[in-house]
């Protein structure tokens, strides 16, 4: 439609009809050459704008007037906490025993360059940790001992326990992974810390 | 009645969309730059001004603010006349606009490379640069509202409705959202604190995306598709109703930016009940869109120009669709913090903003230039490098945002985190960022054929700075009309009216959360940061920290499992910006200082691994920044920044202000002692003093006995 015709549509009285749809264009409604049709709103548009209001009802009044629990996001968070406690598993027959298998100590490779990497580098040469690879030891290298410091961490030297983050057995395997690196004399090792005990294994 | 013969002046539309082109080259290809350094962090450049956390504000402020901005405003210039029949008010107040404008634009990006920001996500620019859109924008609503009053049409089109709610509410949501306390010319402290902060800068950062990027988007699709279309708008009523429950109802949704925070429940409900709403107001605009293509349909195949505009409005009823569903709590718990949010608003800011430029600027220029579009073949191969583009940019983020979200969430049998290091849910998701900063290259290669083919447009035509026209005086209405029709009649009063419906929705959200105490319970042990800690957290400000790590500890077992105990409304009380963040590509540091949490790591790591993070995590892509290594830190502000948080209720004693620095020597003494027994060599007066004393007081208050 070019802009004359318009113009003489615009002039006929009452409703023009625009000649592809056949709807009614709204007469005066004219806005540099944009014309405005008389449409209803599509029905489904305005149940989909009905449904969603009754929702905001639906959601409010459960929220304001019932109290809903699941709109409380404490209570949410407490149950989940008590279903978790509920069905703890039974402590698995677990025993600290050196891992030597080599899935064991894969998992163990991977707990270690992922979490205790950050402070004893990949290498276990220590940097903020000290140095895991040689034969000074802090707080004593037996697998009891070793086992212990990961459980509590070492809260004073700013190790943090890992009791919540790692199972007793990934912490078994990334205390016997850490192990194998014994002796391997990594570059830049930190100076030796602690007192030099013997090799147990 | 006679014809009054006027002249429409050309010029400044074509400035805006020179502007418009220029700005979002710039802003896509920081885009492009910030998408490598995630693969990439050679690509941080080992530099100040080029990492990560400084860019991203640059390439959202860019993108928003600088190319969608003047896009708006190349709209506005060349629409409003012609809808008026009078040219525009004052070419004085247009060339003020529009050189004010990009003066801005300039300040922003030197100001932000630099690390002066406010440290609130999209509303980074600093006091003084919020002085200076105030004044540009006062001018340019001026100049708008001038040319309405001498228009010659009795009334007003829907375009203009929308321009003018985009002009009246911005302009609330900047002014409300800026307020600040400055401690000097390049340093301000938001007025807001903790959770207050945190709701007044998302009821801005949503209604930024209601107001600037879709309001004002719909008025240009309301001018530009029915003339590219050369089709009348489909429907009228459809016009008013969606327009009005549009600005009403949107301006309520910004707390579902806030789903599982610390902000209240009630609030978040309205956030989540509101943005439900939103979706039919929303496809109301949609459906106008695209059904005024009726009748066109056949040269859609053809048409650059309405291909552009039939993705656009597609795109636009995607994400308005997906930005609801991502607003129930419970998606949402699967999607905040993740790459899905990144996802959506790209298929906002690719498909809706970009590709309705895009049009409008394909059916311009021939028009400014009276001239043929120097190559149809190549606005096709840009329409198809930015519809493919934009789906290899978000499709593998959709991905990659479910993929890290399941992860986090994951516990193994005996009740472990499945993934309790942070990084490798990161490492898993980064294949996916190589087809992101493709389809992003795609995209932005797509921009610059769309320039060259404008350029050569230009060249081959003429610029038509004068236009003539028509139209006879404004008469008074006689005839009796509908109270609509009336108020289209009178553009102050509707004006008014549209600053009434986003009024409502605000102040019923913001008194309660500013005056019922109960809202934000108070933990006694919380104090205010030391001066060495607050000097510190400017650091973390100015680093753009924020960009990568949240400080938010959701209420799910996943993160308090992870991170420590959830985040209560009362710790934040003296965070003047709060700093929750919203994308976590790093861990969360909500907790980062407490022995009790489960991320804690002494002073001589953070040392080591701000200096070099890769050493501590090979794969780790945070760039590393020697400069606070090696840097001293700037206490000339220190005294003004405690006078300033004095100003804004922060409870520091009398004259603390004249013993600031001699306690934060004192702090920073005992920290570089920690630090050189642990061997490592640094003085007392470095910045990496400051920030390890912030970072080690992150989350430690509530474990504190008096």
């Amino acid at each position: 439609m070019s802009e004359e015709q318009n113009k003489n549509i615009g002039n006929e009285p009452g409703y023009d009809i625009d000649t592809i749809t056949n709807q009614r264009l709204i007469k005066g409604h004219v806005y540099d050459g944009i014309y405005e049709l008389d449409n209803d709103l599509p029905p489904w548009w305005k149940w989909l704008f009905y449904i969603s209001i009754l929702f905001l009802a639906v959601y409010l009044i459960r929220l304001f007037f019932t109290e809903a629990p699941d709109l409380r996001q404490i209570e949410e968070y407490n149950k989940e906490l008590a279903a978790v406690q509920a069905k703890a598993p039974a402590a698995a027959d677990f025993q600290l025993v050196l891992l030597t298998d080599e899935a064991s100590l894969t998992a163990g490779k991977t707990i270690w360059e992922g979490q205790c990497g950050a402070c004893h580098l990949a290498s276990g040469a220590g940097i903020v940790g000290p140095n895991m690879t040689d034969d000074y030891w802090i707080h004593g290298n037996t697998l009891e001992e070793l086992f212990a410091v990961v459980e509590n961490g070492v809260l004073e030297k700013g190790m943090i326990p890992y009791r919540d983050q790692l199972s007793p057995q990934q912490r078994l395997q990334v205390i016997s992974y850490m192990l194998s690196l014994h002796g391997t004399n990594p570059v830049n090792p930190k100076e030796a810390q602690g007192e030099m005990i013997e090799w147990p294994y | 009645m006679g014809l009054e013969k006027f002249t429409y002046d050309n010029r400044l539309a074509k400035y805006f969309a020179n502007a418009t082109i220029l700005w979002g080259l710039v802003g896509m290809l920081v885009g492009l730059i910030i998408a490598l350094q995630l693969i990439f962090p050679a690509f941080n450049f080992n530099l100040p001004w080029t990492t990560y956390g400084r860019l991203r504000p640059l390439h959202t402020n860019a993108v928003i603010f600088a190319f969608v901005g003047n896009g708006i405003f190349t709209a506005i210039y060349y629409s409003v006349p012609r809808l008026l029949k009078t040219p525009m008010f004052s070419r004085v107040l247009g060339n003020l606009h529009f050189w004010g404008w990009q003066l801005i634009i300039v300040l922003a990006a030197l100001t932000l490379v630099l690390g002066i920001t406010t440290g609130k996500e999209y509303a980074e620019l600093e006091w003084p640069i919020d002085i200076l859109i105030t004044i540009v924008w006062v001018i340019f609503g001026w100049n708008l509202i001038g040319t309405l009053l001498k228009r010659r049409t009795s009334h007003i089109y829907v375009a203009i409705w929308f321009y003018l709610a985009t002009l009246v509410t911005v302009a609330v949501l900047h002014i409300v959202n800026s307020l600040a306390i400055p401690a000097g010319l390049f340093k301000g402290y938001s007025i807001y604190a903790g959770v207050q902060d945190a709701f007044v800068q998302w009821w801005y950062g949503h209604n930024a995306v209601a107001f600037f990027l879709t309001t004002s988007y719909l008025g240009l699709m309301y001018y530009f598709v029915p003339k590219a279309a050369n089709r009348p708008v489909y429907s009228y009523k459809l016009s008013i109703i969606h327009f009005w429950a549009l600005i009403f109802l949107y301006i309520w949704a910004g707390p579902h930016h806030l789903l599982y925070s610390s902000t209240p429940d009630w609030a978040q409900a309205l956030g989540v009940v509101f943005s439900v709403v939103l979706i039919a107001p929303s496809w109301g605009g949609m459906i106008n869109g695209l059904l005024t293509m009726r009748g066109a349909w056949d040269r859609v195949r053809q048409d650059p120009v309405l291909k552009m505009f039939v993705v656009g409005i597609t795109a636009y009823g995607m994400s308005t669709f997906e930005g609801p569903m991502l607003s129930l709590k419970s998606v949402n718990a699967l999607s905040h913090f993740t790459d899905w949010t990144i996802a959506h608003v790209h298929i906002g800011a690719l498909g809706w903003n970009g590709m309705m430029t895009f049009g409008m600027l394909y059916w311009l220029f021939p028009k400014m230039f009276r001239t043929k579009l120097h190559s149809i073949g190549m606005a096709n191969t840009h329409f198809w490098l930015s519809t493919l583009g934009m789906l290899f940019y978000a499709i593998p983020l959709y991905f990659a945002g479910f993929t890290q979200s399941l992860m986090w969430k994951e516990f193994t049998a005996d009740g472990y985190l499945a993934y309790p290091n942070f990084l490798e849910t990161l490492t898993q998701i980064l294949p996916m960022y190589y087809f992101r900063a493709l389809g992003g290259a795609m995209y932005l290669v797509g921009m610059i054929l769309l320039a060259v083919n404008l350029i050569k447009t230009a060249k081959a035509g003429k610029f038509l700075r004068y236009e003539e026209d028509e139209a006879p005086a404004r008469h008074a209405v006689t005839e009796k009309e509908g109270w609509h029709r009336r108020i289209e009649g009178k553009p102050v009063v509707f004006t008014i009216w549209a600053l009434i419906a986003i009024l409502i929705g605000s102040i019923i959200e913001f008194v309660p959360l500013f005056v019922v105490k109960s809202n934000i319970p108070t933990i006694a042990q919380v104090k205010p940061y030391t001066p060495l800690e607050l000097e510190g957290r400017d650091i973390y400000l100015r680093e753009g920290c924020y960009n990568c790590h949240s400080q938010m500890i959701r209420p799910f077992r996943s993160e308090t499992e992870r991170y420590g105990e959830y985040t209560k409304a009362g710790e934040h009380i003296y965070d003047h910006p709060f700093q929750w963040g919203s994308r976590r590509t790093g861990p969360d540091l909500a907790r980062a200082g407490a022995k009790e949490g489960k991320i804690y790591k002494p002073d001589a790591w953070h040392y080591n691994h701000m200096l070099d993070p890769q050493k501590m995590n090979a794969q780790s892509i945070m760039p590393a920044y020697p400069w606070i290594i090696n840097n001293d830190l700037s206490t000339s502000l220190t005294e003004s920044k405690i006078r300033a948080m004095q100003k804004l209720g922060v409870p520091y004693p009398e004259g603390y202000d004249a013993q600031a620095i001699s306690d934060l020597k004192a702090q920073a003494h005992t920290i570089a002692e920690g630090l050189r027994a642990s061997g490592i060599q640094v003085n007392d007066e470095k910045e990496i003093i400051a920030l390890i004393a912030y970072l080690q007081r992150l989350g430690t208050d509530i474990y504190k006995t008096e």
